[in-house]
């Protein structure tokens, strides 16, 4: 298991690194550059701004740099605050991207897990019915469509609830939703079929001819087994729900880390893009890692491979 | 000893072959066909919108700005006097175009990197799939935006970004299609009577592993939508006049509190739609598995 | 001395999308105590459904007993509540299913899954019911056993999992057993092992056994009586001796002469019997094996043919034999 996890880390940091080299490539294909402004600069005083920012040495030197100053947790300084360095602006950011994240998270499974199990376990009866029907629906429309539906009904014409901002519950719990609805759906739906699926097994057959009780049966043998394919989707999932969160936070004007790194791409901030991108790939690798191992902690028959 | 040789009547059953079974199965799904008629019908009078109203999409009336639903213009018009449901209408044959073309492009690259991984094995397989692990990696939309910015604006180069990240999905299915049939009993039949590699591919594999491209192709259509909406709300999709949903959205968006409708008119389009491609998706995987066949 | 179990006109049928199937239609038979019985049959014949319907473990919605009667120790197990029937499964009846590769839960121990019905129906702790589980496995013969209490199924070889599960199966010491085709997963050296330890099992406890499976070999060495099912019915029933030497049934001696025999010549072809079972959701008025029989007369299309006494503790259903011809018989 440990040297399960170590090759895993390895592979994380390769992975990363190659995030940032084709990142690195792209952004220096784009044309324009960090100083382009509405009214543009005189050529000596961009020269002058190149030479500061190290801007004037060969690309491959500009990455090697780059990639030594992030093992030393470095990321730069951001070119349109120029007196932040990219760690502290993504570090502001980051409590109400991660609060955003978690909250949707357990929202979405506290509803989803549920939902499926009891629509598997009462098959083609009302609940079954509409928890597919919602699980449908809220899969396919997007977060973000969602979001303006939301806000139409409960800002502007109920005004109950603010359009934008962080920090009270009125304005958290209408982003929440909308990030929570898809993967809410998504676990429901996977759970619905994977309990269905589970439930005609031969050994719940062989559980229930021992003669223990039902809810033994349901627990220990077919919840077990069927909340095993949600941990497996729990990876993209969660990757769904960190780019799902950069689009939220840009309808509901949530200053986390989404915005800002929306904003860094349109002003061409290299070191703000760079790090938003090391930032969220980051997270991603990190919590596939984390699905991963629990994964092999629930089902034996990975562990022992 | 023996038992004089009877009749050998078995009893019958009609006989139906795997596709003629699913589009049975499909025709009875009343939310798949929902779904497939929404979509049809949305694309011919995307088509025909020319026919449908005699407003152009970029056309602006500036002394009827930003109107609410009349006989006149059937949704209103927006701040430009532009007559919002010709722009829906138009709008798309953006959306429906990106499905399409994106989607082509995956399965172009995805279904030959996929096949190729997944019936060669060994190393091939392996240096793809480290590659499809990174592509992983990197959130899409990030990638897309990126990439936006290099390839430039027009819309085809829009159609390809979204492609080049999308064909991940589609190879590694293919490849986990490819692989555990290989291993199955038929293909030993069909090398035993002489089958070699690209017949094998083409006649035994590829039909097999057909189903499951099928739907993932059907889901990934309203997902490109999606991406292609939300790019054009941030204000990278597709550059105006072509219309869009996502950036009739936008737009929208910042009369949300007095004039809510126009918000709300592309919004619900782009909802329908994707939904109707779920409903689509979700039916096409029932009719398709053959677990579930009769 | 009533016997143990007695199966009453058991009819369970299946609801399907094509139609009613009527897997068991009709079907009676008895164990004493301390006996074993076969029931033999080709696959879809109905023996494992029979086997379900005593447990009441046939699914359901789709499957339904409808009419009859199951009698253990005098109760009629199918007029018992939910409650008092779990009492029953694992204490009193036991089951010994036929794919021990898909009939195990893969998350939980080997040995946990041994001593749930010990926690349940003895009140044992979970570390009671391992130790007890333990002693089981060394009992059914797995070496190491309390190393592999703490195994998962896939840590099992097929033969070891089948040990598994009889030990599951004899745990509470059950009075009857059903064995589900017990050993056609296996081959044949473990064949042998496993119908051995069953048998000594069942001999030390006075178990009763009920041995389902088209096996015909192995059914002559263990049961006593042999019940023979075809397409959901009894056609034939009587001690092994009788039916082996003088089957009164053309589908049982079909059955006989299908076997593949070492003393026989090597070219001598194997003689299947021809065609197909009937269609259990429609089946032909009269007697269900006139397609295939060839000693088919005009009544056997008649008239469904019933049990009846044609030797002494000799019962089989068929037109013919009960006119007093069997040229399916071997002269001796």
């Amino acid at each position: 298991m440990g040297r399960f996890i170590v090759r895993r880390i390895l592979w994380l940091f390769l992975v990363l690194f190659v995030v940032l080299l084709i990142t690195f490539v792209l952004m220096h294909l784009v044309p324009g550059g960090p100083w382009d402004r509405e009214k543009a600069l005189a050529p000596k005083v961009v020269e002058a701004l190149n030479k500061r920012y190290g801007l004037d040495l060969p690309l491959w030197r500009q990455f090697v740099n780059y990639v030594w100053g992030v093992l030393h947790g470095d990321l730069g300084i951001s070119y349109s605050y120029s007196d932040r360095t990219v760690t502290s602006i993504l570090l502001h950011g980051l409590p109400k991207t991660a609060t955003l994240g978690i909250l949707a998270f357990v929202f979405a499974q506290a509803i989803g897990i549920p939902f499926g199990v009891a629509a598997a376990l009462k098959q083609n009866s009302a609940i079954d019915y509409t928890s597919v029907l919602f699980s449908t629906i809220f899969a396919s429309i997007p977060g973000f469509v969602l979001g303006i539906l939301l806000m139409v009904i409960f800002s502007v014409v109920l005004h109950w609830l603010p359009t934008s901002g962080w920090g009270s519950p009125q304005q958290i719990i209408m982003p929440v939703i909308c990030l929570a609805a898809l993967p809410a759906a998504q676990s429901s739906r996977i759970t619905r079929a994977s309990t269905l699926e589970v439930m005609h097994q031969d050994y719940v057959r062989t559980a229930r001819s021992k003669g223990i009780l039902e809810s033994s049966v349901r627990i220990r043998h077919i919840f077990r087994n069927s909340l095993i394919p949600v941990v497996t989707v729990a990876g993209p999932v969660l990757a769904d729900l960190i780019t799902g969160s950069f689009i939220i936070e840009n309808l509901f004007a949530i200053p986390g880390v989404g915005r800002i790194f929306v904003q860094g791409i349109f002003s061409r901030d290299y070191t703000l893009i760079m790090g938003g991108v090391l930032f969220y790939a980051f997270t991603i690798a990190l919590l596939n890692l984390v699905v991963d191992i629990l994964y092999a902690a629930i089902d034996p028959r990975i562990r022992y491979e | 000893m023996a038992i004089a040789i009877k009749s050998t009547k078995a009893f019958e059953r009609p006989h139906h072959s795997l596709w003629g079974d699913a589009i049975v199965r499909l025709r009875r799904n009343y939310f798949a066909m929902i779904g497939l008629g929404f979509i049809v019908l949305l694309a011919i009078a995307a088509i025909c919108a020319p026919l449908i109203t005699h407003y152009g999409f970029a056309d602006q009336h500036l002394t009827e700005i930003l109107q609410g639903p009349s006989w006149k213009h059937w949704m209103g018009t927006d701040q430009l006097g532009r007559d919002t449901f010709a722009r829906l209408l138009y709008g798309a044959r953006t959306s429906l175009a990106v499905g399409i073309f994106t989607q082509f492009i995956v399965i172009c690259i995805g279904l030959p990197v996929g096949a190729s991984a997944g019936y060669m094995g060994g190393r091939v397989d392996n240096y793809i799939m480290r590659f499809v692990d990174i592509m992983y990696a990197f959130p899409d939309i990030l990638l897309i935006i990126l990439l936006r910015s290099v390839l430039g604006g027009s819309i085809y180069m829009l159609f390809l970004a979204i492609g080049l990240v999308g064909w991940v999905n589609i190879a590694r299915l293919v490849r986990g299609q490819i692989m555990s049939l290989k291993s199955r009993d038929y293909i030993s039949a069909a090398k035993a009577m002489g089958g070699m590699g690209r017949y094998i591919t083409w006649r035994h594999l590829l039909p097999n592993s057909l189903g499951p491209i099928i739907v993932s192709v059907t889901f990934n259509v309203p997902r490109a939508i999606f991406t292609e909406a939300a790019l054009s709300y941030i204000g990278i999709g597709v550059k105006p006049p072509t219309p869009s949903w996502g950036a009739m959205i936008q737009d929208g968006f910042n009369l949300i509190f007095s004039k809510p409708y126009m918000l709300l008119f592309p919004a619900i389009a782009l909802a329908l739609l994707m939904l109707a491609f779920t409903f689509l998706g979700d039916g096409l995987r029932d009719a398709l598995d053959p677990k579930l066949r009769r | 001395m009533t016997p143990l179990l007695q199966v009453r006109n058991i009819k369970t049928y299946f609801h399907t999308q094509d139609g009613v199937v009527k897997a068991v239609d009709g079907v009676s038979y008895d164990v004493e105590r301390g006996e074993t019985i076969a029931l033999v049959g080709e696959s879809g014949c109905g023996k494992t459904v029979s086997a379900l319907s005593i447990l009441r473990l046939v699914a359901e919605p789709a499957g339904k007993i409808m009419s009859g009667e199951i009698l253990f120790d005098k109760v009629d197990l199918l007029k018992l509540s939910d409650e008092e029937m779990r009492k029953m499964r694992g204490a009193k009846i036991s089951i010994i299913f036929q794919e021990p590769l898909t009939s195990l839960n893969p998350v939980l121990t080997i040995g946990r899954q041994i001593s749930e019905g010990l926690e349940f129906h003895k009140n044992m702790s979970v570390p009671e019911g391992m130790q007890e589980a333990t002693r089981l496995l060394k009992l059914v013969g797995i070496p190491h056993p309390e190393r592999r209490v703490y195994d998962y199924p896939h840590q099992f070889s097929g033969g070891m999992r089948q040990r598994a599960m009889i030990a599951i199966a004899i745990a509470c010491q059950p009075q009857l057993i059903i064995a589900d085709e017990p050993t056609t997963v296996v081959d044949v050296t473990i064949q042998a092992q496993l119908l051995e330890l069953i048998k000594n099992i069942t001999k030390e406890h006075n178990t009763s056994l009920i041995l389902i499976t088209h096996n015909l070999g192995i059914v002559a060495r263990y049961a006593k009586r042999v019940f023979v099912m075809y397409a959901g019915n009894i056609v034939e029933y009587g001690s092994a001796m009788d039916v082996y030497h003088s089957p009164c049934h053309p589908y049982t001696a079909g059955l006989l002469a299908s076997v593949p025999r070492l003393d026989e010549p090597r070219k001598t072809r194997l003689q299947p019997i021809e065609g197909q079972p009937p269609d259990l959701i429609a089946p032909p008025m009269g007697c269900s094996f006139q397609d295939r029989c060839g000693y088919c007369i005009g009544e056997c299309q008649k008239e469904t043919p019933h049990l009846s006494e044609v030797t002494p503790n000799h019962y089989a259903a068929c037109c013919v034999s009960q006119k007093g011809s069997r040229q399916w018989q071997k002269s001796s």
